[in-house]
């Protein structure tokens, strides 16, 4: 008897949660179908011209461009990870933080910041010209090109990298590791042998996110003169007037991506990752003398280059324009973008928490779900944001009675004027940075607290609350921290998707950097950069609170 | 494109969902400055605008403490707006559409967003050839397409007209920017307006095969390669001359300082000039603001704010314009209908990638 109800519970409770993200899925999925439903059109010939011209070499650029820096990123984030994780040495604790920095520093900002550092006007090339009359080859110092694309990408992303893999290390690969060393293992044969293949999830979940935004990015590779499949999907529709074959373009790029990824997961398929120990905190190793100062020196170089470097340069250039730029409205451009952000992340990782739960399960039809739900990060903004538009114009024509019924006129535009649709925007865009972090917080734990709870008879939503909750809460920290920081520098859908009279700090940053004012944007690029950095500081100091 | 009717209780789901989620965001913000236009007053005027400067915000302040008509904004990119409000038909709260380039208004007035404007006073302000034929959109400044030179190392009697790029003699010397400019869209369609699509194209092959480097940048990184050495005459705007010569960075200033501006085709068929450009949307709900608003931005007031403060060229051939822009001289500007731009930029963008300029 009490066995039977115990089961109706389960079925019950099962639905509530599989509704939920259910719904959800439904929610992003319609704009994305949206795009889709154009690759069964009839191709017409501005596809053939695309096709004909330009799709072998963008295809080529773009494969070129995500090898190169995938294999930096995964290269950077997993030594910095396993350094930082398993080694002590001058300064660990601060770079233990500090190497997230970058992530702060929206790419395109930063693709600007060295241009212009580096180029003709630059503190450089202008110092040597005016100190010593000595006019270098500005071919030198160009970061135009893959070579600057990637040197950019793998700079500002790597962080992405470094965060999940190093969280991992630092509590799921104690006992291995402690092992290995007891029993004389040489450092490279222990990060090869056990570190390697252990992070795996966590290194490829990283690289993964890193790749996405390369594949959608348009302001890096357009101010760097790469033409890319997202260039051919811009060109195509800012240029040819064709938004339905640049959406045909990002559908193929949509499939594409799912394959690579259902390729991944037949290639991990029958590995277990969630490891069997208590979760212990890993105790760095102290490295002594040359080796020290030399993990000291490789740190402190990238710290310098992907953070110091052009935080310092744009403050120089925010005092030089702070008269001409600074207003009183920069106050409420920065409530606006912290409210906005605020909300949109809550909502992302409540649902990113549900829908993790409950694919879990590992079966075929739950990994299909997990893929669908995060796709909107690797589709460009702008496509999202008409996929968005579309669903949401629809919705308020589709509703005008009832709005009528309310007395607010024939036919008005509700909610697609509302920062509602924005909101889903950024939901439909940025689940991946919420749902992967958690996803990796739960493949930690694995099944056996879960189940152990459940055996004893409590039920799932007790369950997640009392048990599950607090051992991914660092997850559930990481995820709020990187996708709270995206929605801070977005800028596609804020510009698209926006009320009246709404700006964000990135849509002011965009409005000076899209018209060649790069001194005019620092002032807002800084603000962006600050409110993410108090972002971390203050959820690192609740991490501590809540211990 | 509507979605198809299977959707429909998909939409149901969706909407519940969308609904609770953003029921907290939509309510505080509400309250907050963010509301969008509101229905009761109708002293308001409301705009999509592609243009994102400064000048045109203090332009729409001082319209509202002349008017006391409050103006709202979204920003945003052209082509977007133009999607947003083909999508929202009937139903826009838009009433003016504002974007640079003639390309993209002709292709604005393609999609059927605007209407015609008609006003005297506008008709006064701005000279018909500054004006779409029907009125459906009103020029309120342009930027002329000009070749910078190194005063150093070329002498202005050695450059004519865009034609004479092409030429031996500027081989490895001449810098452009990116072929996915709209500007640079914009040049060349108005050669195959004017020259035909052979012409064009040859004209696109010799550029191509003139050049110093590998497009690079934007217009004011030409300007900087010419002072850096690597090229010798560049294809640009005035606008980015301006910007650069009253730039807060001393560096750039002596950038500025030591290029020329030279108006080619004056003997010809005058220079290329971008146009930027105002509709009245076809659904507008506040009509009669929104072409006061164009009249006052087409104004001498207006006109000479923004040739001052965003170094465009003034419409109104009433308005001054600003010491720099008056020592440029006057000129020819190149003549033709702007609807041809939209007409042939698929067209140009088709030569671009088959001449290989990036």
């Amino acid at each position: 008897m009490k066995l039977d109800l115990m089961k109706r519970n389960l079925k019950k409770e099962l639905n509530g949660w599989w509704i939920i993200s259910l719904v959800g899925a439904v929610v992003i999925l319609l704009p994305i179908l949206f795009i889709f439903s154009t690759i069964f059109q009839e191709p017409n010939e501005n596809w053939i011209h695309i096709r004909q011209y330009l799709l072998s070499n963008y295809v080529a650029n773009t494969l070129l461009l995500v090898g190169l820096t995938g294999t930096f990123t995964a290269f950077l984030g997993v030594s910095l990870a396993w350094l930082i994780a398993a080694y002590d040495f001058p300064l660990r604790k601060f770079f233990r933080h500090g190497l997230l920095l970058p992530l702060a520093i929206p790419t395109f900002i930063a693709a600007y910041t060295y241009r212009t550092m580096l180029g003709y006007t630059g503190i450089i090339q202008s110092t040597l010209r005016n100190e010593y009359n000595y006019q270098i080859n500005p071919e030198l110092l160009s970061i135009s090109g893959i070579r600057g694309a990637v040197f950019i990408f793998t700079m500002f992303l790597f962080p992405y990298v470094y965060m999940i893999t190093r969280a991992f290390l630092e509590s799921q690969s104690t006992s291995y590791i402690e092992n290995a060393r007891l029993l004389g293992q040489k450092p490279s044969a222990i990060f090869f042998k056990i570190v390697l293949p252990l992070a795996r999830p966590a290194i490829v979940g990283g690289t993964v996110l890193v790749i996405f935004e390369v594949l959608g990015d348009y302001g890096v590779t357009s101010l760097l003169g790469i033409h890319t499949i997202a260039t051919a999907i811009f060109q195509t529709w800012f240029g040819m007037y064709d938004v339905n074959s640049a959406m045909r373009l990002a559908a193929w790029l949509m499939v594409i991506i799912m394959g690579v990824f259902f390729l991944e997961k037949l290639l991990r398929q029958r590995k277990r990752y969630h490891l069997n120990n208590k979760s212990r905190p890993l105790v760095p190793v102290k490295l002594k003398g040359m080796k020290g100062i030399g993990a000291f020196i490789y740190c402190g170089a990238i710290f310098l280059i992907s953070f110091l470097i052009p935080f310092i340069q744009l403050i120089t250039w925010a005092k030089m324009t702070f008269t001409k730029v600074w207003e009183s409205s920069f106050f409420t451009l920065i409530y606006q973008t912290v409210f906005l952000a605020v909300i949109a992340t809550l909502i992302i990782l409540i649902f990113s928490l549900v829908a993790a739960n409950v694919c879990r399960s590992h079966s075929t039809f739950s990994f299909a779900v997990s893929k669908v739900i995060t796709s909107g990060y690797s589709i460009p903004g702008p496509i999202i944001a008409i996929g968005v538009l579309a669903l949401f114009i629809s919705l308020d024509q589709w509703l005008a009675p009832i709005y009528k019924s309310m007395g607010l006129g024939e036919a008005p535009l509700i909610l697609s004027l509302s920062l509602v649709m924005l909101v889903a925007g950024y939901f439909i865009r940025f689940m991946a940075t919420g749902f992967n972090a958690i996803e990796v917080g739960y493949e930690k734990i694995g099944m056996k607290y879960t189940e152990a709870s459940r055996m004893l008879g409590l039920s799932v939503t007790k369950t997640f609350f009392k048990v599950e909750l607090p051992l991914i809460k660092g997850a559930l920290m990481s995820g709020f921290v990187l996708t709270f920081v995206e929605i801070c520098k977005e800028l596609p859908l804020a510009l698209l998707l926006r009320p009246f009279n709404f700006e964000t700090l990135a849509t002011k940053t965009y409005q000076y950097a899209h018209d060649e004012q790069i001194y005019e944007a620092s002032i807002s690029s800084l603000l962006i950069i600050g409110i993410s950095i108090l972002s971390v500081v203050i959820i690192q100091v609740l991490g501590k609170r809540v211990k | 494109m509507k979605f198809p009717k299977l959707f429909k209780p998909f939409l149901v789901s969706a909407a519940l969902a969308i609904g609770l989620a953003g029921c907290s965001a939509q309510k505080t913000t509400t309250e907050e400055e963010a509301s969008g236009p509101q229905k009761a007053e109708n002293q308001e005027v409301n705009i999509y605008t592609a243009r994102h400067y400064d000048a045109d915000d203090e332009i729409y302040k001082k319209f509202t403490e002349e008017t006391g008509i409050k103006v709202n904004v979204v920003k945003g990119e052209a082509e977007e707006l133009i999607e947003r409000l083909k999508r929202e038909g009937e139903s826009t709260e838009a009433d003016l559409f504002i974007t640079v380039d003639g390309g993209v208004l002709a292709n604005a007035k393609q999609n059927g967003i605007f209407q015609p404007v008609s006003s005297e006073i506008i008709n006064e302000n701005v000279p018909e050839n500054l004006r779409d034929a029907e009125n459906n959109w009103i020029g309120m400044g342009t930027r002329a397409r000009i070749i910078a030179y190194s005063k150093e190392r070329v002498s202005p009697e050695e450059l004519s007209t865009y034609e004479d790029l092409t030429n031996e003699k500027w081989k490895g010397r001449l810098l452009v920017r990116s072929s996915t400019s709209l500007y640079n869209q914009s040049l060349l369609a108005s050669f195959i307006e004017l020259n035909g699509e052979e012409q064009a194209e040859q004209w696109a092959q010799g550029i191509v095969n003139n050049f110093a480097r590998q497009p690079d940048g934007g217009d004011r990184d030409q300007a900087k390669a010419i002072a850096a050495g690597t090229g010798d005459i560049a294809i640009m705007n005035t606008y980015y001359v301006g910007l650069l010569a009253n730039s807060e960075d001393p560096e750039e200033v002596k950038v500025a300082d030591s290029i020329g501006v030279f108006f080619p085709n004056q003997e010809t068929n005058g220079t290329h000039v971008n146009i930027s450009g105002i509709g009245l949307t076809k659904h507008s709900k506040n009509k009669e603001n929104a072409t006061k608003l164009i009249e006052y931005i087409t104004g001498v007031e207006a006109q000479e704010f923004l040739a001052a403060n965003n170094f465009e060229f003034p419409v109104n051939p009433q308005a001054q314009k600003p010491e720099l822009l008056e020592s440029w001289g006057e000129f020819k500007m190149q003549e033709l209908n702007f609807d041809t731009l939209g007409e042939h930029n698929k067209k140009a963008i088709e030569i671009f990638n088959k001449t290989g300029w990036k």
